[in-house]
């Protein structure tokens, strides 16, 4: 049955009398408000890339990056960076976890420890690890007895680093924990599966593109660290160093082939790893990735 | 040889929850089926999390085949949850959105042999055209299906069903609830069911327990529940739509069904009683009448012909049972 009244004239036009040029104003205001903000955003985060990419020449780069040992802070950042971010996994991982989970005692306590180095200025985490770690700290002792160095070592960069990238990664391992129902989990279990099982099977799965997320948002630091490390690993050189004493040396025009070294070496693994976790993200939620 | 064989499910349990103390003390041979019917908030997804070991139990405890799944006994301990035997279907439903609908279904079957049923499973399940499909992308009751399928393909021993068909068309649901129950006789399980729908827990239980408030009111056959309710909170629960001073029961109370009544006099099947109608409504194909009786006791019957409001009526309640205020 059809009505002719004012709501069944309403109901098929979805228009309310008094309110229609209001509504659409508010609606076409926000939507070019968040597009006006989409844009100052991203010109004002690709700009420098932009900028990068203009004042590079194809000379400059080979003169900075041809001679006999130029990549090795390359090489060095690399390699300590990949051994921080095992670390953190091998650490993180379990911590997130159980944080996530809440079955770690004084989990207030560790989530404010994990905080703190973000809250701290790096240059003061590099001050405080050189009384922890170096010669003279109580750790610096321990730490001299199996021959390990904390200053100005591949060692001190490895911890530098890991100060100014772990949390990172713990935070963001956290949220993807936090975000798999813990109530599948215990489904696993009642059908047959051991903790580790229902873990590999299921929560990993799950957690997987959060923790991509957050596993390249700690590469990216890590390799970019540099208040830090500056104060506890001048040497041996990596990337964030090679370019700050490239400055100071050559000035801009020396130091920007290191800087685009540094982000063609950091960058792709974020960038690829926000990709898959968007694809995998949609796949589970059942729609088309974008 | 043990004079006293292990009871298949034994539970005995306490759970503080903050707004009420669930308690609950019943046993299932293997083969048996009881629902547990009661409104929402009474304690009955707790029993069934209870029974699981998914929830921390205040005092007792829950055995399966004789083995502690929850509580404490002395030192004994508490049989893994992987080694329990225990199929739980949740509510709201728990899929590995992760998987697909096929992946689900067979998730607890560890020996590839057994993976044929998952075929002949999804079949029955209406589910076949949907196996590759993940479950996010799965309507409620499509979802309510999976899980169904996943708890009986799974080697289970006690299968625990929280509102399993809720989300289910009530066409599909006779055929569900057959598959279930059928599955269950198979594997010589036990079964419990909750429900806050009397005719889906009677449908699914040989045995009828009504909960309220976390305590189990009365457990009983289906049917002898319904038609001899212990008190006036279990009448009420199971559907009685009124109650009339019982004059040979000091305190007592006849307990009037709406379906349980005839138009008319007919004192060798019940009690007869005569009131005032005072509205009339549509009930389903049926029409709903409100009646005062003299005494001011009101009461409602399910007719077939609308009884106009004001009018004098008489029935007869079929052997309406006493019960205490």
């Amino acid at each position: 049955m059809t009505t002719n009244t004012p709501a069944g004239n309403l109901a098929a036009t979805g228009v309310v009398p008094g309110f229609p040029s209001a509504g659409r104003i508010v609606a076409r205001g926000s939507t070019a408000l968040a597009l006006l903000g989409a844009l100052v955003i991203w010109l004002a985060l690709l700009g420098p890339f932009a900028v990068l990419i203009q004042h590079l020449s194809l000379h400059s780069i080979r003169t900075a990056l041809g001679p006999p040992g130029a990549l090795d802070p390359l090489w060095v950042s690399l390699g300590a960076s990949a051994i921080a971010l095992g670390v953190m996994v091998l650490l993180g991982t379990p911590l997130a976890y159980l944080l996530a989970r809440g079955r770690l005692p004084l989990a207030r306590l560790v989530e404010l420890g994990i905080l703190l180095p973000l809250m701290m200025p790096p240059l003061v985490i590099g001050l405080l690890l050189i009384f922890l770690i170096g010669p003279e700290g109580t750790l610096g002792m321990l730490l001299a007895d199996i021959h390990l160095t904390g200053v100005n070592t591949f060692f001190a960069l490895i911890v530098a680093e890991f100060y100014e990238a772990a949390p990172f990664y713990v935070l963001g391992a956290h949220a993807a924990f936090a975000s798999v129902d813990p109530r599948v989990e215990q489904d696993a279990t009642l059908l047959g599966d051991r903790p580790l099982q229902a873990f590999r099977r299921i929560t990993l799965p799950l957690a997987a593109p959060g923790l991509a997320t957050g596993l390249a948002t700690a590469w990216a630091r890590a390799m970019g660290a540099f208040g830090a490390v500056i104060i506890v690993a001048y040497y041996p050189r990596g990337l964030p160093n090679q370019i700050f004493i490239a400055f100071q040396e050559f000035g801009l025009s020396g130091a920007l082939p290191f800087a685009l070294l540094l982000v063609v070496a950091a960058l792709p693994l974020p960038v690829l790893a926000y990709l898959w976790s968007a694809r995998t993200r949609a796949r589970v939620a059942g729609v088309e990735a974008p | 040889m043990n004079a006293t064989p292990t009871r298949l499910l034994a539970v005995e349990l306490g759970v503080e929850r903050r707004d009420v103390t669930v308690q609950a003390s019943f046993g299932l041979e293997a083969g048996q089926r009881l629902a547990i019917f009661g409104t929402s908030g009474a304690g009955k997804t707790t029993i069934l999390e209870s029974i699981a070991g998914l929830t921390r139990l205040s005092r007792g405890n829950v055995r399966i085949e004789g083995h502690l799944v929850a509580g404490k006994a002395g030192n004994e301990p508490a049989l893994a949850p992987r080694d329990r035997q225990v199929a739980l279907v949740r509510q709201p439903t728990t899929l590995f959105p992760h998987l697909t609908v096929e992946q689900n279904v067979a998730y607890g079957i560890r020996r590839s042999p057994a993976r044929g049923r998952v075929t002949e499973l999804l079949e029955r399940l209406g589910l076949s055209m949907l196996a590759r499909a993940r479950g996010s992308a799965l309507s409620g009751g499509q979802r309510q299906r999976v899980a169904l399928g996943r708890a009986l393909a799974s080697p289970f021993r006690v299968l625990l069903l929280d509102e399993p068909l809720s989300a289910v068309d009530v066409a599909a649901r006779e055929a569900l609830r057959s598959l279930t129950i059928e599955t269950a006789t198979e594997r010589d399980a036990a079964g419990i069911m909750v429900s806050h729908d009397l005719t889906e827990a009677q449908a699914f239980g040989d045995q009828l327990a009504v909960i309220d408030a976390g305590q189990l009111l009365q457990v009983g056959g289906a049917l002898d529940v319904v038609l001899s309710p212990v008190s006036r909170r279990v009448a009420e629960l199971v559907g009685y739509g009124g109650f009339v001073p019982a004059p040979l029961a000091a305190d007592g109370w006849f307990a009037i069904h709406p379906d349980r009544v005839l138009l008319g006099a007919a004192p060798e099947r019940g009690v007869v009683l005569s009131g005032i109608v005072l509205s009339t409504r549509p009930f389903g194909p049926r029409y709903e009448c409100t009646v005062t009786e003299s005494s001011g006791a009101r009461f409602t019957i399910h007719v077939d012909e609308p009884l106009p409001a004001g009018v004098e009526c008489t029935i007869t309640a079929l052997d309406p049972p006493v019960v205490a205020a």
